[in-house]
């Protein structure tokens, strides 16, 4: 089984719209998600644009970024099992962060010795 | 944080811990900052889902939610983002509560700052439609945009009202604390008709499609019992709760699988929620222990009629119509004069009813309510007169109402004119 890392861009303004009851739903479907067999692990990020490091010169700059032109941050991720793309892009079709931002789905790099 | 949520929260968490932070926080930092405590609670909910939903829900959520508000309440006030001259002074009184209520000890004071919260909202000083928006919103929990879906408003309507009735709070200076004792019997006769209000937004347009509704008639009747429970409590306020335990009791069997209206004598008793109506018949029992006889003890007396028959057939027809006349005495409501009119029907017949009725034409109350018509159509089917009847549910149907309602209607129009037409 391969590993891959679900990335949930989230525009947070979406969640905004919702009431508390809306929110606590949507939680409720997550937290469905998440017992999901498959999903090995998940955590959120704090809601902001993050830093970037970069050399500069002979040493580094550290700007907030990267994602300054576009209102999408990154709200968490989880980690999940699967064969191949294919199943990671069809266990992930009814994730309840539809909606709510994109998801970025990337398989986690293995070396075999 | 647990390593694994349960997938099913405890039942209105969010809605319920919204409104309770609203009022404590609101309670510490003065009804001049409503929003502040309004942003601190939905910004807790929001830091909540997006946590949880990635990390499982925390071993004490309630308290997790009220120390996120907490803090964010705090931050907001040091960076300046509310603006005052007291920064120092609302710190100070934020930080008078080192761990906010972490212990669940405070239930008590919770209920009473949310208490408090009530009454503000039901203040004489707002009008009637503002004291319902604003309970909603600040002790509901609920969200403008259902607030509006609840009263066939537009959210900006709402929006409006709240904006309105909020900058009122601020200017009028009102105070969440509970009304000098001089004015808390007019105080607690508005608070009890707001949560009747609530309560009817709920259950009168209940739609299959439309579930929220459930949850606003739980909420009034959550409130009701609050007051019950408070040292405000009295006979009339066991006597609303009881109204309100009995009518919501049947509201699983008020709409059948396709959302259209079922009529209580064809309601399917088995679908009554027995909790509820024991709970009803509890809150009534106490009701009648004193001599207080008020306008919610004669409804809750009529409801616990209709709830007492064993079936259909056998409700006490002539013991409501008397209940009825007692309630004609202390209220000049033409709803209930209307509702009257149809327990007339079913003791004295047709002719009677129909004479009941025809002080009611004119009336300004009822000039777009559609169950007038609705109501004169159907005696008017009985007594033969088809014509009448079919022009009166036409006009029935002229009328604003739910889409239940509306089916409801057009097959009593169809069923007419094919008496009509058939014979």
């Amino acid at each position: 089984m391969a590993k891959f890392v679900l990335l949930l861009h989230s525009d947070g303004e979406a969640w905004k719209k919702l009431s508390p009851e809306e929110m606590q739903k949507k939680v409720e479907k997550y937290l469905a998600w998440r017992n999901k067999p498959f999903v090995v692990d998940g955590a959120g990020l704090v809601r902001d644009t993050g830093r970037v490091i970069r050399a500069k010169g002979d040493g580094v700059s550290v700007t907030e970024g990267p994602f300054s032109e576009s209102a999408e941050v990154m709200g968490g991720f989880y980690t999940i099992e699967a064969a191949d793309y294919d199943e990671a892009v069809k266990l992930s079709l009814d994730i309840p962060h539809i909606g709510l931002g994109t998801i970025e789905i990337r398989q986690v790099m293995v070396y075999n010795t | 944080m647990q390593e694994s949520g349960s997938p099913a929260l405890l039942e209105h968490l969010f809605r319920r811990e919204s409104g309770r932070i609203v009022a404590w926080l609101a309670g510490l930092l003065g009804s001049a900052h409503l929003q502040l405590a309004e942003d601190a609670a939905q910004e807790a909910m929001l830091r909540a889902a997006q946590t949880w939903a990635f990390e499982g829900i925390p071993p004490k959520p309630e308290a997790w939610l009220f120390r996120t508000a907490h803090n964010y309440a705090i931050s907001s006030v040091r960076r300046g983002v509310v603006f005052s001259s007291k920064a120092d002074a609302l710190v100070a009184a934020l930080e008078t509560v080192s761990q906010p209520v972490l212990d669940l000890d405070a239930e008590q004071s919770l209920r009473d700052d949310e208490l408090c919260m009530v009454f503000m909202c039901c203040h004489p000083k707002l009008a009637p439609d503002a004291q319902v928006a604003l309970s909603l919103k600040l002790v509901g929990g609920f969200s403008t945009e259902e607030i509006a879906r609840i009263f066939f408003s537009e959210p900006s309507t709402i929006a409006q009202r709240l904006v309105r009735a909020k900058r009122l709070i601020r200017e009028q200076n009102l105070t969440l604390a509970m009304p000098a004792k001089a004015h808390l019997e007019e105080r607690l006769s508005s608070v009890l008709k707001v949560i009747y209000l609530m309560f009817s937004g709920g259950y009168a347009a209940h739609s299959g499609e439309d579930l929220i509704r459930g949850d606003v008639c739980l909420e009034a009747l959550r409130l009701g019992r609050l007051v019950a429970s408070s040292s405000m409590g009295a006979p009339r306020v066991d006597a609303l709760v009881a109204l309100m335990a009995l009518q919501a009791a049947r509201l699983p069997a008020r709409t059948d699988v396709a959302g259209d209206l079922v009529l209580l004598e064809e309601q399917d008793r088995r679908l009554w929620d027995e909790s509820l109506i024991a709970l009803g018949f509890t809150y009534f029992d106490r009701s009648i222990a004193g001599d207080e006889i008020s306008e919610w003890h004669v409804q809750a007396a009529i409801a616990a009629t209709y709830a007492s028959a064993a079936s259909s057939a056998e409700i006490d027809w002539a013991a409501i119509l008397e209940h009825y006349d007692q309630l004609m005495e202390m209220t000049d409501s033409p709803v209930v004069a209307l509702n009257r009119a149809v327990v007339v029907m079913k003791v004295h017949g047709a002719e009677a009813s129909l004479a009941a009725l025809i002080p009611l034409q004119g009336k300004s109350a009822l000039r777009k309510y559609h169950l007038l018509p609705a109501v004169r159509g159907h005696v008017l089917a009985a007594l033969g007169r088809l014509d009448e009847a079919k022009a009166a549910f036409s006009a029935a149907l002229e009328c604003d109402c739910t889409l239940p309602e509306k089916r409801f209607l057009q097959r009593q129009l169809a069923m007419v004119s094919i008496q009509l037409h058939g014979s």
